[in-house]
């Protein structure tokens, strides 16, 4: 690179006009060549940026932490276990709320509404269910009537002779 | 992600993610912390990473807020040592240019810690790790025009006291 294209390029550079790889060839430059006095600054800089780079973290550790880590975390008997935690999880919330809205809908319903029957068919068995009980006390009832009316008639008749033997004694 | 995949496309991160953590905390230790938080945080994101277009433009942001966060729950200014890495220099071409050259960057390194940590942020990111304007932007959530004008205003700092410091010895 000639001193021009190095003044045009180190122009760009401060202005921020220059690409990656036009910075690239900066890099270059400077890590090649010593710096005259007009470009002392802009060498100071791209040996400082260099250097920054080339700054590795030796510590192993940190990856073998990592990895570690990784590999505990990736045992199919845990996720097993954390997968089907999740689905318990999510069943039980659903049953919860589930049973909170059949609560609350059943507050809220009145309660003649309750228990009806939406299909007419079984309505109509139930209705007929209901008359049959009905009637079967009705039938339980004019048994117990008819036994009432049998001791009614009997005590009627022993009052009637007690009374005609009365009678027959006076008249004697 | 398995496990090939975060060894491979991950873990060799760890040197960028190490320096940028270092440029904004200024401290080996915490910014070894936070790399290592880094790579908690990506293997704990499993096969969402799969949705991550770039992932070491994730990685650099993740190290960027556990950093930003680090600094305010410590409340203090960023700092970075002066004498880091000034004595690896191997290509100056004679042991006079080599001293001075040694000289210049560390005034490089005092002015770069001066500058606001935006600055310095974009700074780092374009010069030191080569990023484009747009993973920049993806990094430190910023448009554009922010990150030209920060670089610009980091760069003509930085040469501009250079330049004071090599007149005038200010």
């Amino acid at each position: 690179m000639d001193s021009k294209e190095l003044e045009r390029l180190l122009q760009k550079y401060w202005a921020c006009e220059t690409s990656l790889e036009e910075e690239q060839m900066l890099r270059d430059y400077f890590r090649t060549n010593s710096p005259t006095d007009a470009t002392r600054d802009a060498a100071a800089m791209f040996a400082y940026f260099d250097v920054q780079r080339n700054r590795q973290l030796q510590d192993s550790a940190i990856e073998d932490k990592a990895v570690g880590v990784a590999k505990k975390k990736v045992r199919p008997f845990n996720r097993f276990i954390n997968g089907s935690m999740r689905i318990a999880a999510g069943i039980a919330v659903l049953a919860v709320a589930v049973w909170f809205v059949r609560n609350e809908i059943r507050e809220s319903t009145p309660q003649e509404m309750i228990d009806t029957y939406s299909d007419p068919e079984l309505a109509f068995e139930e209705t007929k269910r209901a008359l049959m009980i009905i009637s079967k006390g009705f039938s339980t009832a004019e048994q117990q009537a008819r036994k009432l009316d049998l001791f009614n008639e009997a005590q009627q008749k022993v009052r009637n002779s007690v009374t005609d033997e009365k009678e027959a004694n006076t008249e004697l | 992600m398995d496990l090939k995949a975060f060894q491979t496309n991950v873990l060799p991160l760890k040197s960028k993610l190490f320096r940028f953590a270092l440029r904004m905390l200024g401290n080996s230790d915490e910014a070894k912390d936070v790399v290592q938080e880094v790579f908690t945080r990506v293997w704990t994101k499993g096969k969402a990473m799969e949705e991550v277009h770039n992932w070491e433009a994730w990685c650099m942001r993740v190290v960027h807020n556990l950093s930003i966060d680090r600094i305010r729950l410590n409340n203090r200014q960023h700092s970075v040592p002066l004498s880091e890495g000034l004595n690896i220099v191997n290509n100056a071409p004679s042991p006079h240019d080599r001293t001075e050259l040694v000289e210049s960057m560390r005034q490089v390194s005092e002015i770069m810690a001066t500058l606001p940590l935006k600055q310095q942020q974009v700074l780092h990111l374009r010069d030191v790790e080569g990023y484009s304007y747009k993973e920049i932007c993806d990094v430190l959530d910023l448009d554009m025009n922010q990150v030209k004008v920060y670089l610009f205003r980091a760069r003509n700092a930085l040469r501009e006291k250079l330049i004071r410091m090599n007149a005038y010895g200010l």
